[in-house]
């Protein structure tokens, strides 16, 4: 550090860089060039050449100028303009989605109908049709009403962090809701005799999948969200009972209620469960051979 | 006034003739624009001064934007662009500054 500019100590490199920057702010070359001209070295010649080099300087300063900015500006609006359309696709793309989706189910359900038309004019097709309709029962394909219980998981409220034992939910990921709770919760459901089960309103069918992928909980490969809401069709007070009385379900409560977990269950007089995803046909066998084997593929998917 | 209407015309030239610049330019523009700039108000201060050089502006101007687009594409090189494009836009900033200051000082008197 020295006193003053003054004292003629060599000053670090980068503070005579910095009085370089800030004292030199006109190119020392004018100076030089006014002192030439004015000892007479350079004389004045050709002042047309000079002005016209200097408006053309001038026109490429402006020219960067105005073309820096013109790419600027197309930048952002290109950037809005390719935002926009992207925007655009999602919203077509999802609107053809579900037409194709509706257009699915008007479909199949001209299918059922010219299938159930056909079946009910024969004694054999009657059979088969109770049959289908039991099969279809089973395989979550047809939508349900009835009497139940409604169980509701719901991740930490990190407000409310009123529990003593849990602390603060300053790790996040424990206060939450993970696919293998959603899965003890079903399973315990089907063991105390559950007929249909409903996720966020998302039928639970044999080959249905609980799955975690990054921070949501899939079911069916469909994203379901906080709080989650299994709906279950039975008895509501035998389920209830048995469901409450498992030690899975006994576990799951010590456990939300360390971390903070809503976990309530409530009985329904009337719940309405839709059917599931339309199942792909796996196999088709023919009409003698149909009792010794099975209708769709029995290895379960995911 | 000649530059000065060189200029307009420069920018108007630009805005209506719209002329695409090669991709690989393009990153080098806005700190070309930025040496220009320098040069620019270093020679309207020099005539303020009354000390303008045709000669020095304009090869001021040329070696500026030069060598400003050279720092930074060695720059890009090394990997380090983006800090070498602050470097050459404070260094110009600070000359800019002080060039405007002392434009001022002419024009107004303060």
């Amino acid at each position: 550090m020295t006193g003053s500019p003054r004292v003629s100590a060599p000053r670090s490199l980068g503070a005579s860089l910095l009085d370089a920057v800030l004292a030199e702010t006109l190119d020392p070359a004018y100076a030089q060039a006014a002192e030439a001209r004015a000892a007479g070295r350079s004389p004045e010649r050709r002042r047309w050449r000079a002005r016209t080099l200097v408006a053309l300087t001038m026109v490429l300063a402006g020219l960067l100028v105005s073309i820096a900015y013109d790419q600027a500006a197309a930048g952002a609006q290109g950037r809005e303009q390719v935002r926009e359309a992207l925007v655009g696709d999602i919203d077509k793309e999802s609107s053809v989605s579900d037409d194709l989706q509706t257009q699915l189910g008007q479909l199949s359900g001209q299918v059922t109908s010219t299938r159930d038309e056909l079946l009910a004019h024969s004694a054999v097709g009657q059979q088969a049709l109770d049959r289908l309709a039991r099969a279809e029962q089973g395989a979550a394909a047809v939508k349900v009403t009835g009497p139940g219980i409604l169980v509701t998981l719901a991740n930490a409220d990190p407000e409310a962090d009123a529990d003593p034992v849990g602390g603060t939910a300053a790790d996040d990921s424990s206060g939450r809701v993970r696919d293998g709770d959603l899965q003890l919760v079903v399973n315990s459901l089907w063991a105390a005799g559950a007929e249909a089960i409903s996720i966020n309103g998302q039928r639970l069918g044999p080959l249905t999948a609980i799955r975690f992928a990054g921070e949501a909980v899939l079911v069916d490969f469909k994203p379901v969200n906080n709080p989650y809401e299994v709906s279950a069709i039975g008895d509501p007070d035998t389920l209830a009972g048995k469901f409450l009385a498992s030690p899975e379900v006994i576990a799951l409560a010590a456990v939300s209620k360390t971390f903070g977990l809503r976990f309530d269950y409530a009985r329904k007089d009337e719940l309405t469960l839709p059917a599931a995803s339309t199942p792909e046909l796996h196999i088709a066998v023919r009409e003698g051979s149909a009792e010794e084997a099975p209708a769709t593929d029995p290895t379960p998917g995911g | 006034m000649i530059p000065i209407i060189g200029l307009a015309a420069g920018v108007l030239l630009g805005l209506f003739l719209d002329p695409t610049v090669p991709l690989w330019l393009q990153p080098y523009l806005p700190i070309a624009v930025v040496a220009a700039l320098d040069a620019v108000f270093g020679g309207f201060r020099a005539r303020l001064d009354g000390i303008f050089d045709a000669k020095v502006f304009v090869i001021s101007f040329v070696s500026n934007v030069v060598v400003a687009g050279l720092i930074v594409f060695l720059g890009d090189q090394l990997g380090v662009g983006a800090q070498l494009s602050t470097a050459v836009v404070v260094v110009l900033g600070i000359r800019i500054f002080g060039n405007a200051a002392a434009i001022r000082r002419h024009v107004f008197r303060a």
